[in-house]
């Protein structure tokens, strides 16, 4: 609490609260600290990159973002609310795109998105699911069951689900995995465009290069512990090892 | 409480017809309990026409094991491409989600009973003429219990990839009294021509309450993506 | 301080072995024989306590994994398996002891009785939660779902009791005790009830041991380099 009095008041702080806040947040599995005192500030509207080797818990990480698991000790809060105090009201915020496509493969695209759109309680879930399909450019693959799509297919559908209830923060983890080039292009292009329509975005990924080209904030995590968090401006994927090297 | 139904249906619609797609769950089930039916009618005697207690206690073996099944097919529905992520990530109560596995669970069973006990009827001369209504009563009020067990653990066991044998270890013992119970109160109800007993009805019922209670207690806290 | 636990670990087992003894010559030497049965009647004076703390031990298991569960802390878990394995251990003296009885009382080693169907169920039940435990590999799973376990277990008791009433009985529900044979009793309760406190603790002590070890082996894993990633599923 002592904390956030200290901490400087920026002028856009004041007026929006920042899209997600993480205070001192630790995660033991199985009796292993997976996540270790974690603390970090997005700003709404900012692109973060979430880097680290395999291991480093930046799946967990997101996973007690999405809350879909509990964090062993520390809070995390979204939009100014905390997110173990209104998991619920605050799911309807998030969005996620994983490495699974969290669909069921036995429905067609439409159902599936139609399904998660009530789930969500999306007005008018139908002529939603239809203009999403459009925006991914699989408008004619709408009634086909998602098991005959391809991997890349199916991770445009994927996002699809993500923003049916058109979220405010989107967590994706590793979503560029198993993806061709021009779908990779696809997926780039469609995050650019979202965080260009104001929405915050955690990409967790293990392409430095890439990551740096497309975010605004890095975090970098190793063993569990947030080594790096710092604004991307000019920064070279040289400097970012070096630190990580460093600390 | 509208919109907790309302979620609970249309998961359990999303279920069902994920079912319906494939028909896996239940055409395996059906096969299974009918081929559970035949070779216990064989080791009792095929030809001779079997007593109503004896009949019960057959179909209750072919439905426990058909139930089992059931409750790991459809929560393997949600292990595949992280589809259960899906579900959690929504703002969907973890209740709601047990609900409506359970209604599924039900829905799958009774239709596999719809189908295996006629069969059985058929085949072996099963006689269930004498009391058809408190037979059902009774096979019903089971099997709500036991999906309710069934359904807790296999959201329980489903991401330990040794699902299985396990599942069935789980839920075989816990299930016993309303085996026995339901298996006392046919005999009593077949062999002795008495009407439903008040003692067995309430031992049934007390059963379903509880694990119903329990398993909706609990089942958030084991259900993990 | 280690060393101060070894002594008094040392003298509670003496104590008990002790009192054990004592309550076994008072048996043999004070309590007096019933009419009916014959000295076989005997068995009964460490029958009873011995079922007494099945359930008590089947208790700990139900309190410890509703702890569990509530705290996620692993010591919780610990003392669940331990209580798991007393109750089993208690369970099958109950079973055996009973048959010996039913052998002399009915002449048959077994029957369907209501308390006979019971104890086996009961037995049952609890060998399954100790046959879950080691086929669930990761702790955290492993814990949730036995407590889980424990739970349903412990309210299926009464249900097990409720639906094995149904069935005909032979079992005697009362018997007329002399007071010598109710002293023998309650004497008996003490030492049985030392034997399990005893053994449970002394294997909940070794489960924490067991899990330390384990976390040792388990640090150098997280610092190092990991090649699995953490996410379950591979695309």
């Amino acid at each position: 609490m002592t904390r956030t009095a200290i901490q400087p008041v920026d002028a856009t702080f004041t007026e929006r609260a920042p899209a997600v806040r993480v205070q001192s947040l630790s995660k033991v599995i199985d009796d292993r600290p997976i996540l270790h005192e974690i603390s970090f500030e997005v700003p709404d509207g900012r692109y973060v990159a979430l880097l680290g080797a395999n291991g480093a818990g930046k799946s967990t990480l997101l996973k007690v973002l999405a809350t879909l698991i509990l964090p062993t000790a520390g809070e995390v809060f979204f939009f100014g609310r905390s997110q173990s105090r209104d998991t619920v009201g605050l799911r309807s915020k998030l969005g996620m795109i994983g490495h699974g496509a969290m669909l069921y493969r036995d429905l067609t695209a439409l159902e599936n998105l139609v399904f998660f759109g009530r789930l969500y309680r999306v007005a008018d879930p139908g002529a939603r699911a239809r203009e999403l399909l459009e925006y991914v450019g699989l408008a004619s693959r709408a009634d086909d069951p998602v098991k005959t799509f391809s991997r890349g297919m199916v991770q445009r559908v994927s996002i699809a689900r993500a923003l049916m209830h058109d979220p405010d923060l989107l967590l994706a983890d590793e979503p560029f995995a198993g993806l061709d080039a021009p779908s990779r292009a696809m997926l780039e292009a469609f995050l650019e465009r979202l965080h260009d329509e104001g929405k915050t975005i955690i990409l967790a990924n293990h392409d430095i290069a890439q990551s740096l080209a497309l975010a605004g904030q890095v975090l970098v995590l190793r063993a569990g512990r947030l080594v790096v968090d710092r604004l991307t401006n000019g920064l070279e994927p040289d400097t970012i090892l070096a630190e990580v090297a460093a600390s | 409480m509208t919109g907790a139904m309302r979620q609970v249906i249309l998961i359990a619609a999303k279920d069902l017809r994920i079912e319906a797609r494939g028909r896996q769950t239940i055409s395996l089930v059906i096969v299974l309990g009918i081929l559970i039916v035949v070779v216990l009618g064989m080791g009792l005697g095929a030809g001779r026409p079997v007593s109503g207690f004896a009949a019960t206690a057959i179909l209750w073996v072919a439905y426990l094991f058909g139930g089992v099944l059931c409750f790991e097919k459809t929560m393997a529905v949600e292990r595949h491409d992280d589809a259960l992520a899906g579900l959690l990530l929504a703002p969907v109560d973890r209740g709601a989600i047990f609900a409506a596995k359970l209604l599924t669970n039900v829905l799958l069973m009774f239709s596999l009973a719809a189908v295996v006990t006629p069969v059985a009827i058929l085949l072996f001369r099963f006689d269930l003429s004498a009391h058809p209504l408190g037979f059902a009563t009774i096979m019903a009020l089971g099997m709500v219990g036991f999906a309710a067990v069934g359904t807790l653990f296999a959201a329980a066991v489903s991401s330990t990839r040794l699902e299985g044998g396990l599942l069935a270890l789980l839920v075989f013992p816990l299930s016993l009294p309303v085996v026995i119970v339901s298996t006392q109160m046919m005999r009593r109800l077949f062999e002795q021509g008495e009407p439903l007993g008040s003692t067995g009805l309430a031992t049934l019922v007390a059963f379903d309450v509880l694990f119903l209670v329990v398993s909706w207690v609990v089942f958030e806290l084991v259900l993990e993506p | 301080m280690s060393a101060a636990r070894t002594i008094l670990g040392s003298l509670y087992w003496v104590l008990t072995a002790a009192l054990l003894a004592a309550c076994l010559l008072m048996l043999l030497f004070y309590t007096p024989v019933e009419k009916t049965m014959g000295p076989v009647q005997k068995i009964f004076y460490l029958h009873l306590p011995v079922a007494i703390n099945t359930f008590a031990a089947a208790f700990v298991v139900f309190v410890a994994s509703i702890g569990y569960l509530w705290q996620r802390r692993m010591w919780w878990d610990d003392l669940a398996a331990a209580a798991g394995k007393v109750t089993v251990l208690f369970c099958a003296i109950v079973l055996l002891t009973g048959m010996v009885w039913g052998r002399s009382a009915w002449g048959v080693w077994w029957t369907w009785s209501p308390r006979l169907t019971f104890s086996l169920i009961l037995f049952l039940l609890y060998v399954v939660y100790l046959m879950i435990r080691p086929s669930v590999e990761s702790p955290q799973r492993r814990a949730a779902i036995s407590a889980v376990y424990g739970i349903a277990a412990f309210i299926d008791v009464p249900l097990v009791y409720l639906s094995v009433k149904m069935m005909p009985d032979i079992h005697p529900s009362s018997i007329a005790l002399e007071p010598e044979m109710k002293l023998t009793l309650a004497a008996w309760f003490i030492p049985v009830t030392l034997v399990m406190v005893g053994f449970l603790f002394a294997r909940f002590r070794l489960n924490r041991r067991l899990r330390e070890l384990g976390a040792g082996r388990a640090v150098p894993e997280v610092s190092g380099v990991q090649a699995i990633p953490l996410g379950e599923s591979t695309p």
